[in-house]
């Protein structure tokens, strides 16, 4: 397999884009399961604050994992 | 709105068991072979409850027929996870076998231990098919099943009911077990309506319910026992 | 910085770029294993949960033991690196990696399990579609997925130099170390914006996966059963898996060093500190087990009592006290004489906390449930061969999973290592001279 330097960094960004499409695939899920305990009146507080405290976490990773790659690829123009 | 109720009396109980038999027939339980059945794979919608009171000689078991309890504050349904069973506006609990993922974790937190799982495919024989009653619907392997009160009757009443214009009231719908019962122990009514010789029952001095202390808020009262001939 | 022919850490890097039969035949072996147990999970899938032991009153059984069990390996890891790092205990360097990947490989495992228990996972999406987040069961994949998710960033981010090392040295296959290795060039900025990553997923990792643990627990406790519905069940929980990981982590740490010849990096004072590590928590292991049991028998409810002589003096009375004997008697003998304190009593003793764990997840789980409170017969379960065999099977994908791992990647993370040797002396000395007391009459600085 040949892989070229452009190859790999199109790989890579689409390796990102996968946790970004993990972390909206799961914010949408708890917010559908929030619309649906507001519908059905099924504890909706409950489901708030989970929901409070979930989405953030996977976010703050994903953007973690983002910051990363962004400062290593600057990283590298810059100091050499 | 009424709210579906059961008490059975255990002056009047003997244990024989019709009313196992009659829910079975009633609900198409299926069949388990007795090896299954020898490992606790039995299933059993109403089922008989012997309490041995006493040591020998002294010794008196008390029978009581053990439905689902329909608690107003039923521990299985707080636990699903996909609102596989729940709570109807009239009090009654329900499973929708199509939603349950068979987790079993409703089966772990009833008190009651009522909740019965499919092990198995349900095998049925040409025998069994031409009697079944079409008004209930076959459960598939992997779900979790229980008593609904007979929840077709239910909705067979409110559909005369409705035809009429009217609202289901006491005495129009009883479960198959009540219906059943030779000796009349179990009636079956609504408990919000004053009116109801079941309402009344339940608020008998006799009246307790099964693990009352848990505050589960079961809706089947029992009339204890040996009250009448001390 | 790094140089293809440099062979200092070659120790490291020898079981990647020359592998030997033993890895084949390991996997080999491994991977029929794993074929057997999907074999008969297939099986089970075909015929319905009636090819286990399960019944009624007995609904949960194995799979259920396995998942609170694997799950609780897990805190090995990412927890007690975490931990270590934010203490900065320079000890933690050749350790930290291997926690980290027994932590995301056994909650994969673990996370699967409540999914072999299912009656129905072709309904599965189910939980996507109409789930209920106020079900602890849903509480548990949140969780657990958040765990899942930090604790791979976080094995993955400290592993990007290492992975640059490779890269470098051309070391096969290149492709695989370029994609993974996100252009490192080990240049100040690149450091720093990696530390900085590290040190924020260290201090989330610790809350999550201290929440992972607990949220299990609450599938037990938040019931109204005997035995289960018990409000130390949280914290119990997690120092339980904090005790079984720290022992799953010795194990694995013994086991390379033998295999790959790493004398020259886990050294005996590596396994003296995590024994002693080990045996602090069997104490707290303990004393939780006493608070739960004592409270129980104290207030003498009748159903609680009906389990409580069950385990201690019932049907589970070997399997109780065997526990007892594995996690608390056999660790505090072994670990608190300095002369046993060597690595085959570590062995032994690390070895005696897993199984002990392992029985301690089972008498929490199935007691409670074949005493149901009304008067039935006793429930009794007897685990059959299909549950023995996807417990076989989850086994084997946790070493098959450190095998891979090791074959692609350094067990020990190298860099840290040699940040160690540069730069781990000079700052210790500095840390300690910052917080030495100041003489008397001396300017204070």
């Amino acid at each position: 397999m040949v892989m070229n330097k452009k190859n790999i960094f199109i790989m890579q960004i689409i390796s990102l884009s996968l946790i970004w499409i993990f972390v909206a695939g799961i914010s949408v899920w708890i917010l559908n399961l929030l619309n649906l305990s507001l519908e059905l009146s099924d504890v909706p507080s409950a489901t708030i604050a989970i929901s409070l405290v979930a989405i953030p976490v996977f976010v703050t990773i994903a953007i973690v994992l983002t910051y990363v790659f962004v400062g290593l690829q600057r990283g590298n123009s810059q100091d050499r | 709105m009424a709210r579906w109720g059961m008490v059975v009396d255990l002056d009047m109980c003997t244990g024989c068991g019709a009313c196992i038999a009659a829910c079975k027939e009633e609900n198409n339980v299926a069949y388990v072979s007795p090896e299954e059945a020898e490992k606790g794979r039995a299933i059993s919608w109403m089922q008989m409850v012997n309490f041995v009171e006493g040591e020998f000689p002294n010794v008196h078991i008390k029978y009581m027929p053990r439905p689902c309890m329909h608690c107003d504050n039923p521990p299985c349904i707080k636990v699903c996870p996909v609102h596989a069973t729940f709570k109807d506006e009239e009090g009654i609990v329900g499973q929708i076998y199509e939603r349950c993922i068979g987790c079993r974790y409703c089966m772990s937190a009833c008190p009651y231990t009522v909740k019965y799982f499919n092990w198995f495919e349900p095998e049925w024989t040409e025998s069994t098919i031409a009697s079944m009653n079409p008004d209930v619907s076959l459960r598939k392997k992997g779900v979790v099943e229980k008593c609904t009160f007979c929840h077709h009757r239910l909705q067979k009443a409110r559909d005369k009911a409705r035809a009429k214009g009217m609202e289901v009231v006491d005495g129009d719908y009883t479960t198959a077990c009540a219906d059943t019962c030779p000796t009349q122990a179990i009636s079956f009514g609504d408990l919000d309506d004053p009116n109801s010789n079941t309402a009344r029952l339940s608020k008998s001095k006799r009246a307790f319910r099964m693990l009352e202390d848990l505050g589960t808020e079961p809706k089947v009262f029992y009339l204890s026992e040996g009250e009448k001939n001390v | 910085m790094f140089d293809a022919t440099d062979y200092e850490d070659f120790p490291l890097i020898e079981p990647i770029e020359n592998t030997g039969k033993a890895f084949y035949r390991t996997v080999v072996v491994l991977v029929a294993v794993i074929v057997f147990a999907l074999f008969m999970y297939v099986r089970q899938l075909r015929i319905g949960l009636g090819v286990t032991g399960l019944n009624e009153p007995v609904a949960w059984g194995f799979y259920i033991v396995n998942f609170v069990f694997f799950i609780g390996i897990s805190h090995a890891g990412t927890l007690i690196s975490a931990i270590l790092r934010l203490s900065k205990a320079e000890w933690r360097r050749p350790i930290t990696r291997m926690a980290e990947v027994i932590t995301a490989i056994v909650l994969a495992i673990g996370g699967l399990h409540p999914i072999l228990d299912l009656g129905r996972p072709d309904r599965m999406m189910n939980i996507f579609q109409s789930g209920r987040l106020q079900s602890p069961l849903l509480w548990d994949v949140t969780s657990i997925t958040a765990y899942f998710t930090a604790s791979t960033v976080y094995l993955y981010l400290p592993l990007i130099p290492d992975i640059a090392i490779l890269r470098d040295r051309g070391t096969k296959p290149k492709w695989l170390y370029e994609f993974l290795s996100w252009n490192w060039k080990g240049t100040e900025y690149q450091k720093k914006v990696l530390e900085r990553a590290i040190s924020i997923l260290m201090v989330m990792v610790i809350p999550i996966a201290i929440s992972v643990h607990t949220v299990i627990s609450y599938i037990f406790s938040m019931t109204l059963q005997p035995g289960w519905h018990s409000t130390i069940f949280g914290p119990y929980f997690v120092v339980g898996a904090i005790f079984s990981g720290i022992a799953a982590l010795l194990i694995v740490m013994i086991a390379f060093r033998k295999v790959f010849h790493l004398e020259g990096y886990l050294k005996e004072i590596h396994f003296s500190y995590l024994s002693i590590l080990l045996l602090i928590m069997s104490l707290l292991w303990f004393y939780f087990t006493f608070s739960e049991y004592l409270t129980g028998y104290f207030g003498h409810e009748p159903y609680e009592m009906k389990v409580f002589w069950y385990k201690f003096a019932g049907e589970y009375a070997p399997y109780f006290w065997t526990m007892i004997f594995c996690n608390f008697l056999f660790p505090l003998i072994i670990l608190s004489n300095k002369r046993t304190r060597k690595i085959p009593g570590i062995l032994a003793a690390s070895c005696g906390v897993v199984v002990g764990m392992w029985l301690e997840r089972l008498i929490i789980v199935v007691p409670s449930l074949t005493n149901p409170r009304l008067p039935y017969p006793q429930g009794v379960y007897i685990p059959s061969l299909t549950e023995w065999s996807l417990f076989a099977g989850a086994l084997s994908v946790f070493v098959l999973g450190f095998v891979l791992f090791a074959k692609f990647f350094p067990v020990i993370s190298i860099w840290e290592v040699r940040e160690g040797r540069e730069r781990a002396v000079r700052e210790v000395t500095e840390r300690i001279e910052s917080y030495l007391p100041t003489p008397h009459g001396a300017k204070s600085g």
